[in-house]
């Protein structure tokens, strides 16, 4: 990873990744690097399985690696998903191993990726990441990997970027969804409460629930009266308009419980690092539904009407992508090989509109994109009379 | 393979905590010593802080008293990056695990409200027993004793060793909590100091049991019977972590059976209701773990395969009733 780009001398190959987690329309992304490497007249490879493909070739009979050529990403599907695979876990700070006495234990192997990354004339990385995936290539990138990096988030919380790669597909499947509860309630003369993604940051949950005009939304960034929203609902549910619809992010939190009895995935996340316990643990299992099932259960109590809770979960990470994001799968794709031919590097695409630009990743860390209180949406939420669960 | 701990001035272990007053970890009122480090990777893992060898960082955010307040993490000596906090969120500052870890004990002390600790630290054989000796009269009373459990505790089997050594010195009764999954050198260093082994059947199919624990269990079944067959003294008490969907059915309970009952030493095989696990930790971490992701299994599942248990050792209703 010696190559002195942009002093002179360019990149022979490239390689290009994806991390642990799936959102829609992944080929896209590689796509857009492929044909835009191409039209540079540089070499382009995918490695499959985050870095499984790199660093286990062994287990990859037809090769770790693939060849994108300009021919091959041409004839990708850009809304399929899965060219390159997906590893549970992207760290090679810490690679699962079984070892010679039959052993499992993590060991860092970020000196032997540096290695296979020299072996195979690998001059830089792009790699398509969330959050955490960021900082990992941050550290990599210290190390001396010219790294860039394509934000992709679910919830779209990643502060450096207006919307990342997955977001909007999963925002227009919650709407459907919430489509077809708002029809479900309708027809049980009940009130439906559908638990939506959003751990850290209520964007789904808020610009779906305003979509599908919900009664009430619930987001992380304001913790809820329930009391309040059984009141609206209240008012809102009558014998002419038998039903109701609570949007429910999984990370909502409830004004009136104590801290340890909120409903999220596990209070020991707080506690211990993601190695241990967090999404790309395997040791827990995260618990969906639990902000649904607690929110139905305390309403139904709080008023005369019966709740049904509804988890969308994992359902909103599959799919098809949406137009949006394949244009942007596309786009920051393409942009990211204008950061390598720029030989900028530790580096984070950025959509910021109307410009696709380039965020140091030491600047996209650690920010947490989430709900401003001041947020037009939240305006436009308040103006549509949907309860937020407290006075803003 | 060398063993973890090496100190030539005496063993010293990475102790994760020392609980007192246990029930369920051996005969009579036990103190249990948590030992760091695993070589399982059990999904249901109620003790995540256990596996990894070293001591490592742990972060109790109801502790922070926030960036304005305090800060200390968010500037230098602590790493770049590795503490931050959220705009527009609460005051309190993150933790980008990450980054941090190559914090150690200097830097965590510099917490001036110990919202940052480490779990597990450095100990030696005596230090550990003076805290185990706080109860000896307990022991006295109760026929209980020391419980040296994990993580793996064979993993550290110098310091393993020369704790039960002592503690049998010391005229404590010896238990160890294991799943055996280490070279058989490491179990005959420290069996020769044990009373009670208590000892993990997870799953009995070897493929079931790597795709759940990581590794397949031929090592520690055969770890399992030349243990029985080497130290015919020693009581083994078998147990299953019973967990509805992965292995709380008849089919594992009589494998298990079949493989303890030819063995007289063998003298009972526990079932471990699911919701057992986080006990521990509550107390260690003070805060409510709410692992059910998956059910606890029901009291009519546990009855009946606990009856097919007492059928196997001969116990009529009276006598396993009397026993519990």
């Amino acid at each position: 990873m010696s190559t002195e780009i942009g002093q002179g001398s360019f990149p022979s190959r490239i390689a290009i990744m994806v991390g642990a987690g799936f959102v829609p329309g992944m080929n896209a992304v590689v796509m857009g690097a492929a044909l835009a490497a191409g039209k540079l007249g540089w070499e382009m490879v995918g490695i499959r399985d985050g870095f499984d493909g790199l660093l286990h070739p062994e287990r990859y009979p037809e090769g770790g690696l693939v060849p994108l050529s300009p021919q091959l990403a041409e004839n990708l599907d850009p809304a399929g998903g899965g060219i390159l695979g997906q590893s549970a876990r992207v760290d090679p700070f810490h690679v699962r191993t079984v070892n010679a006495d039959e052993m499992v234990e993590e060991v860092d192997m970020s000196d032997e990726l540096l290695k296979r990354l020299q072996a195979e004339r690998i001059d830089a990385l792009i790699a398509v990441v969330g959050g955490r995936g960021m900082s990992i290539f941050h550290k990599l990138h210290r190390k001396g990997v010219n790294a860039v990096c394509i934000p992709r988030s679910i919830e779209n919380d990643i502060a450096a970027t207006a919307v990342s790669f997955g977001f909007n597909s999963a925002l227009s499947f919650t709407i459907e969804m919430l489509d077809r509860a708002h029809q479900a309630a309708q027809s049980a003369r009940k009130i439906g409460v559908v638990e939506v993604l959003g751990e850290q940051a209520g964007w789904i949950a808020l610009q779906a629930g305003i979509a599908v005009c919900a009664d009430a939304v619930l987001i992380p960034e304001i913790p809820c009266d329930l009391q309040m929203v059984a009141a609206r609902l209240k008012e809102k549910v009558t014998s002419r308009r038998p039903y109701g619809l609570v949007v429910v992010a999984e990370g909502a939190k409830l004004l009136d419980k104590p801290e340890a009895t909120q409903p999220k995935a596990s209070s020991l996340k707080d506690t211990l690092s993601p190695l241990a316990t967090g999404d790309a643990s395997e040791h827990v299992i995260q618990r969906s539904g639990q902000a649904a099932g607690t929110v139905a259960t305390r309403l139904q109590l709080l008023i005369a009407e019966e709740t049904f809770p509804l988890v969308l979960g994992a359902w909103a990470r599959g799919g098809a992508p949406t137009s949006v994001d394949r244009q942007l799968g596309l786009g920051y794709g393409a942009g990211a090989l204008r950061a390598v031919s720029a030989g900028t590097y530790g580096v984070m695409m950025a959509f910021v509109p109307p410009d696709i630009k380039f965020v140091p990743l030491a600047e996209a860390i650690n920010k947490v994109r989430t709900v401003p209180a001041d947020s037009e949406f939240v305006k436009i939420a308040q103006s549509l009379g949907i309860c937020l669960g407290r006075e803003i | 393979m060398k063993s973890q701990s090496g100190n030539p001035g005496g063993p010293t272990g990475t102790v994760l905590n020392i609980q007192r007053y246990c029930s369920h970890d051996g005969p009579g009122i036990r103190t249990t010593v948590f030992l760091k480090g695993c070589s399982l990777r059990c999904k249901w893992c109620g003790n995540p802080e256990s596996i990894r060898f070293k001591p490592e960082l742990a972060y109790d955010p109801r502790l922070c008293t926030g960036k304005k307040e305090c800060g200390v993490c968010l500037k230098p000596p602590f790493p770049e990056g590795a503490f931050y906090v959220v705009e527009g969120a609460d005051d309190k500052v993150h933790v980008n695990w990450d980054l941090a870890t190559d914090c150690d004990e200097a830097l965590v002390s510099l917490c001036p409200t110990n919202a940052l600790s480490l779990y597990g630290k450095t100990m030696t054989v005596d230090e550990v027993l003076d805290e185990v000796e706080k109860d000896a009269s307990f022991y006295r009373s109760s026929g209980g004793g020391i419980t040296v459990s994990g993580g793996e505790c064979l993993l550290q089997p110098d310091f393993t060793a020369a704790l039960l050594e002592g503690a049998h010195k010391r005229g404590f009764n010896t238990a160890i909590e294991t799943a055996c999954n280490v070279p058989w050198a490491f179990v005959e260093k420290v069996l020769p100091h044990v009373d009670t082994m208590l000892h993990d059947h997870k799953l009995s199919i070897p493929e079931r049991h790597k795709k759940w624990t990581g590794v397949s269990n031929e090592r520690i079944l055969a770890n399992f019977k030349k243990a029985y067959e080497t130290f015919p003294d020693i009581d083994f008490i078998a147990r299953t972590p019973l967990i509805p969907g992965i292995n709380a059915d008849e089919e594992h309970i009589r494998a298990v059976l079949a493989f303890i009952r030819p063995h007289k030493n063998v003298i009972d095989y526990e079932l471990l209701p699911y919701h057992r696990f986080g006990l521990g930790k509550y107390e260690h971490l003070g805060v409510v773990y709410e692992l059910d992701d998956y059910k606890t299994p029901s009291e009519e599942l546990v009855a009946r395969l606990q009856a097919i248990i007492d059928e196997a050792f001969g116990r009529t209703d009276q006598k396993a009733s009397a026993q519990k």
